[in-house]
């Protein structure tokens, strides 16, 4: 599989490490419930089709990605630097969590 | 104190390994050439959120140079910046202690940490650099794709290298994490002996 | 009958010399270099082959027709093809270290001294033992070994798979490590063209000449494919003489790389391909400097599938007797190498073109014994072009049987009348059409699709950017290669934004495939076999649909059809048409298996590269290093760090006794430690702090600069991720360390954080792991002996410098370090950080400062040692398994702050007050030596499952108290001080009855290290 970075071009998966889901926001703050983390730590849709997920390239910029890949096929719709996902999450009302 | 003082000398990186002569195939001239790179300034410049126009001021009026874009690397001789990650470069000096001051300089726009020593830099170059290259990197180095002022981070032998490339004839500078010299040279060595490689004396 | 065959070379009776050794060698033609002979072995036996010659080509010359028995059957064997399909001319390739069991001897290139040895046979070729398998082929018909190893399960590694591996397996592998390298290679391309027949080298003809970058592989030595086999005409060259020009343009064009002797062996997703290039396989012994094979990685933007297609075999009695081959292999020997098989050929055609054999063979001068079509229509002109050749034409027939022992003698034809006729032959070539090498296009489960026009299956969606071209893709005339491969090739071009046109397409000579398909023959004597290389039978396939196993899937399961390393490349569509007659489908409603990587059988050595022995990962050294090399160290490998372990002195015999010495001068005097492999990561901005709070369990709020902290780290789900120090040198700058196991972790695991978690902090990070050789100098003298380190001007009194502070300070007269008041031995000690470059010399340095009080160094044995004796828990302890308060750390976690794992480390099972807890553990007999792992149980208790309390995790002979101490988790543990519990370890005989105590043993309140 080749993903291709948003820095460092196309690579092979090989200099990537797979985390999973990037749809589980945590849930920040001395508020969050022990039922909302249970939830994002441990509930996750196995998806056969279009799925956000994390990948970080390790062996390159050290960059945390949010990859755009049918599960089915491998075809890779889109890469996004996850800091810039986040900040635009952090922005965007409706995904924000609360902080402390 | 004063009676160790004379006893305070910098050991290369490559003292062990890259020893100066021919290695590899023997006939005809070198297809490789390495020089180690000692004793360099490196550091580390990481920016700051939303200081980035005054990183670039600050670099341009320090080094003479615009902050490289990603996968890009600005020299000027020994000097200059290569793109390294996001929001993240390293800043080169030819001598130690060229680089003296920068994290001051930059306060505000980017932090900086002292790598002088944490990266082992070779410089390779002759007719077969590209292809001994090739059979560490994943990464495309023809000339269509890569080329003089073109960085890239990635691995060879599972090892975690950055290259960059200084002119086209073609000159690669190769940096790897110091501990790692050894096992990236005997990397190097046998994927030039079918060339045969040159090491000169580190400069 | 030789005086029939001017054209052949004389028998070995008639004249010496080297062709006359070679009695299946024409006088002239071929592609072969008759003025460099070329001496070999074939199990021991001296023979004589042409450069240019494969190994199969040079046994056939020299009439070696029994080359091999079969898996199961132990059946003797022939050489069946002329290609990488090969399955039963498997052979061991050279001797001593370099021996290759399995070795094709088709692929197998001809090199003067060449030894190859025939395999799966006991005692020799022609007479094997295990050959009365075949008289007992009923009970070893498929599924033989589900049904009979399966029961009672206790004699399966006792008795069944001994018994099995002996008499199963093809070849023995070398018994002495490979004297050979291997490397590792990539490539990026425009165009990959895959193989290199008319339709390939059109293609990359026609992308080359538009400059894009082309990468052109072949399997074979000699690019050409079937047009160095084929007596062709293209625009009035012949096959080899344009293959040439082609080649020649090729190899002028800067941007083209044609590899021979490479093997495409798997397609991956996005534009990824393996490649095996065998680049001194065709040479005893690699030249210097030249690896034996080179595994290429090959990224590719397009894709030109031009692999050709393999024929496929007549399934029919004893079609596996020496002798018996596919047509187009008997013309590729005729034709490329000057080798008739046989002296008496005959031909079994289904279709047009097994008839081209005929004509080759008499063009050669040769005869044919008889013709057999199973198609009742044939040709007039066909017909009189084989029987002036002197066949016997047999219309409408079919060959049902074979004779012969060792090898074919005669045949069986069933005429179209129903009667047997029994021809003397001993070649008998097999054309029953063509099927397009699907295998590469499949890799990504695509699966082939049926084309009623060839009666075989042909690529269906194939993977994005990849195009099939010539007979790979149905199209099997020479005319539709060429033109498809240049069509597609400069498709490919034009697709990565290069002019690219296709030329003209060459005139060819005539061509027919007309072809009807004969599957099996009816009523068959003797076995029929579908798959060679398993020996799977018609008669398997048949009794795997009566037993129910009639999917595509369960039929290969079952009869182990297309298992074997050819992966079914003759077989498979035979074993699915039977299935489809059984079953009353048609073929394409059986469906097909699809194909994996590799393509063929790829040695491991390619795989490992670079990578073996002490390269079989990399190795960190520390920046003491050399002084230690120079010093007598023991090396201790933890992860890629070769870490020094302790430092024997003259006179010390036992490594306990070198580290009973080390724990001993720290103890009381003074030593030096490289601790440089713990990870450093240099954390800025204004919310380093706040980040710093969120990623530690415990609080940071109150730490000042120039202070260093302990820090713990969770995971999420509430473990313990890592343990380190965390130190303010500024306001807003901070150095954190991280074990080293865990360092590369960390770094992640912070990264993760600062970019997905919380980009809105101001954090800049940068690993500085390398940057800093850092030493530990400890014990009571450790002050003494920094005194005379660092530069004037830095106060080290308690005072100005207590327990737990941080500076940047100088050392020999100016150079930038760091000075740390850590401890992890539990003694005043100081870690000491200087640039990596100044690693040796601080070390020198720091030996030399010591020197007057008694300073030695210790290695991570002693540095393991001191901290069980202080309970601090380290690797063995946080094990992914195991909480803060697991850890007897739980009062130091924050309670007014959010941070990673707070919640969930409140999970009841996690908060379980019977979970284990560390504590340490002493001997009740203090002579009694403890082993890490025993398994705690009650005195008295009888050992199970149920009584288990919980494991011993390290242990360590503690000088201090002369005995063993050791730490462990168990159940309760913080409430049981004082309590007697077994250490009960079955593995190594081990019952100690031990106490259990605090896991601090020495100095517990932390006295010393404060002074």
């Amino acid at each position: 599989m080749r993903i291709r970075c948003p820095s460092c071009g196309e690579r092979d998966n090989g200099e990537f490490s797979y985390l999973g889901d990037a749809a589980p926001l945590r849930p920040d703050g001395m508020e969050a419930s022990a039922e909302a983390m249970h939830d994002y730590v441990y509930l996750r849709d196995n998806r056969a089709g279009e799925m956000r997920e994390l990948w970080y390239h390790g062996a390159g910029c050290r960059a945390w990605l949010v990859v755009t890949r049918d599960t089915r096929t491998h075809a890779i719709r889109e890469v996004q630097p996850a800091r810039d996902v986040a900040k635009a999450r952090a922005t965007t009302p409706a995904g924000s969590a609360s902080h402390a | 104190m004063a009676e160790h003082a004379t006893l305070w000398r910098p050991r290369g990186a490559w003292a062990d390994t890259a020893r100066p002569g021919r290695h590899g195939r023997r006939e005809g001239p070198p297809g490789l050439i390495v020089t180690p790179r000692e004793g360099l300034a490196l550091a580390s410049v990481t920016a700051v959120d939303g200081a980035e126009a005054r990183l670039a001021e600050a670099i341009e009026a320090r080094f003479g140079l615009s902050l490289p874009e990603p996968g890009g690397a600005h020299l000027s001789g020994e000097a200059g910046l290569v793109w390294s990650g996001p929001d993240q470069w390293l800043a080169l000096g030819g001598a130690r202690g060229d680089l003296d001051g920068l994290g001051a300089a930059l306060r505000g726009a980017a932090a900086v940490a002292d790598q002088s020593d944490g990266r082992a830099v070779l410089r390779l170059t002759g007719p077969d650099a590209r292809r001994v290259l090739e059979k560490g990197v994943a990464v495309d180095l023809h000339p269509r794709a890569f080329g003089p002022g073109r960085t890239a981070v990635t691995a060879i032998a599972h090892i975690g290298v950055q290259i960059w490339q200084r002119d086209d004839r073609p000159t690669y500078d190769l940096a790897v994490a110091r501990s790692f010299a050894g096992s990236l040279w005997t990397w190097l060595e046998a994927a030039a002996a079918e060339f045969g490689c040159e090491v000169r004396a580190s400069a | 009958m030789l005086d029939r065959r001017p054209n052949f070379a004389p028998s070995p009776a008639e004249g010496g010399g080297l062709v006359g050794s070679q009695p299946f060698r024409t006088a002239a033609g071929g592609l072969i270099d008759r003025r460099r002979a070329r001496d070999f072995t074939f199990d021991g036996r001296r023979l004589s082959g042409f450069h240019g010659d494969t190994l199969a080509s040079a046994l056939l010359a020299n009439g070696v027709r029994l080359v091999g028995r079969s898996f199961k059957y132990h059946r003797p064997r022939g050489i069946l093809s002329a290609g990488s399909e090969e399955p039963n001319a498997l052979v061991e390739l050279r001797s001593g270290a370099r021996r290759e069991p399995n070795t094709r001897a088709t692929m197998a290139e001809l090199y003067e001294g060449l030894e190859a040895t025939s395999q799966n046979r006991w005692p020799s070729l022609a007479v094997d033992a295990l050959s009365v398998n075949a008289l007992l082929s009923p009970v070893f018909a498929a599924g033989f070994y589900y049904k009979t190893f399966m029961w009672p399960a206790a004699f399966w590694e006792a008795l069944y798979e001994p018994l099995i591996r002996r008499a199963a397996g093809l070849g023995r592998a070398a018994d002495a490590p490979d004297p050979d390298t291997y490397e590792h290679i990539h490539a990026h391309c425009d165009v990959l063209v895959i193989g290199g027949g008319p339709a390939g080298l059109s293609a990359a003809l026609a992308a080359g000449r538009s400059g894009a970058r082309v990468i052109l592989v072949d399997e074979d030595f000699s690019l050409g494919g079937r047009l160095l086999a084929e007596r062709r005409e293209i625009d009035g060259l012949s096959g080899p003489e344009w293959v040439e020009q082609a080649v020649a343009e090729l190899k002028n064009l800067p941007e083209v790389r044609c590899l021979s002797r490479t093997t495409l062996f798997g397609v991956y997703d996005h534009g990824a391909y393996g490649a095996v290039e065998r680049v001194s396989d065709h040479l005893g012994v690699p030249p210097a400097h030249t690896p034996r094979q080179r595994l290429w990685r090959i990224v590719a933007r397009r894709a030109v599938l031009a692999a050709g297609a393999i024929e496929r075999p007549h399934v029919f009695g004893g079609n596996d007797r020496p002798g018996v081959m596919l047509a187009g292999a008997v013309r590729t020997y005729l034709n490329r190498y000057g080798v008739l098989p046989g002296h008496s050929p005959a031909v079994f055609t289904s279709s047009d073109d097994g008839w081209r054999t005929v004509a080759d063979i008499a063009a050669a001068g040769g005869r044919v014994a008889a013709v057999v079509d199973s198609r009742s229509e044939v040709p007039v002109a066909l017909r009189r072009m084989a029987e002036s050749a002197g066949a016997q034409v047999v219309a409408g027939g079919q060959v049902i049987g074979t004779r012969g022992h060792l090898a074919l003698s005669g045949i069986a034809v069933r005429d179209s009348y129903g009667g047997t006729l029994h021809i003397p032959c001993d070649t008998l070539a097999m054309a029953n059409g063509w099927n397009p090498v699907v295998h590469l296009d499949s890799h990504l489960s695509r699966r082939p699709v049926w084309s009623e026009d060839i009666h075989g299956f042909v690529p269906g969606t194939l993977p994005s950017g990849m195009v099939a071209a010539g007979a790979a893709s149905g199209r099997l005339t020479l005319s539709e290669a060429l033109e498809s491969g240049a069509r597609l090739g400069a498709e490919a071009a034009e697709s990565c934004d290069f002019t690219a046109t296709a030329p003209a397409t060459p005139r060819t000579d005539p061509e027919s495939t007309a072809h009807t398909p004969l599957w099996r023959v009816a009523k068959p004597k003797g076995k029929a076999f579908v798959d060679f290389q398993n020996d799977v039978a018609a008669s398997d396939v048949e009794l795997a649909h009566r037993e129910g196993f009639r999917a595509v899937e369960h039929l290969k399961r079952y009869t182990t059809l297309g298992m074997a390393t050819d992966q079914g490349k003759t077989s498979n569509l035979a074993g699915l048409s039977i299935m489809a007659e059984l079953t009353g489908q048609p073929i394409p409603a059986v469906g097909t298996t699809v194909f994996r990587p590799p393509f063929t059988p790829v040695a491991i050595g390619a795989f490992a590269g670079h990578h073996r022995a002490k390269e079989f990962r990399a190795t960190r050294h520390v920046p003491s290093h050399a002084w230690a090399t120079e010093n007598n160290v023991q090396f201790l490998e933890t992860g890629l760090w070769l870490r020094p372990a302790y430092f024997p002195r003259a006179g010390e015999t036992d490594w306990l006794q070198t580290v009973i010495r080390e724990v001993e001068t720290v103890r009381s005097k003074v030593g030096l430690c490289d601790v440089s492999t713990f990870g450093k990561i240099d954390i800025q901005g204004r919310d380093a702090l706040a980040f710093i709070e969120r990623v530690c369990a415990n609080p940071f709020g109150t730490l000042k600069v120039g202070r260093s902290r302990y820090a713990l780290l969770l995971r999420e789900d509430g473990f313990v991720l890592d343990d380190g120090t965390v130190s303010r040198l500024s306001e807003t700058h901070f150095i954190m360390t991280a074990s080293t196991a865990n360092a590369a972790r960390v770094m992640q695991h912070l990264e993760f954080c600062r970019q997905w978690l919380w980009p809105e902090l101001d954090v800049q990070m940068s690993s500085v792991s390398e940057q800093w050789a850092q030493y530990a100098v400890a014990g009571p003298r450790a002050r003494d002996v920094l005194k005379r380190i660092v530069d004037p001007g830095f106060d080290l009194s308690n005072e100005a410098f207590p327990f737990l502070g941080a500076a940047e300070i100088t050392v020999g007269g100016g150079i930038p370090a760091r000075l740390f008041r850590i401890s992890f031995s539990g003694e005043l000690a100081y870690e000491i950080a200087v640039p990596a470059a100044y690693g040796d010399a601080a070390w020198r340095a720091i030996m030399g400062a010591g020197l007057p009080y008694g300073i030695c160094p210790y290695g991570a044995e002693a540095l393991s040692v001191m901290r069980i004796e202080k309970g601090h828990a380290a690797g063995a302890e946080i094990n992914g398994q195991t909480t803060a308060r697991d850890l007897a750390l739980g009062g130091m976690l924050a309670k007014k702050k959010d941070y990673v794992g707070r919640l969930m480390k409140e999970r009841p099972a996690l908060t379980d007050p019977d979970r284990p807890i560390l504590v340490g553990v002493r001997p009740v007999d203090p002579s009694q030596r403890l082993r890490a792992g025993a398994h705690f149980l009650a005195v008295g208790a009888e050992p199970s499952l149920a009584a288990d309390e919980g494991t011993m995790t390290s242990v360590a002979y503690s000088p201090s108290l002369g005995h063993w101490i050791g730490l462990g988790l168990i159940r309760r543990g913080h409430e049981r001080h004082g309590e007697r519990v077994r250490a009960y370890d079955p593995v190594r005989g081990g019952d100690v009855e031990v106490e259990i105590c605090n896991a601090a043993f020495v100095d517990p309140a932390g006295e010393r290290m404060h002074g």
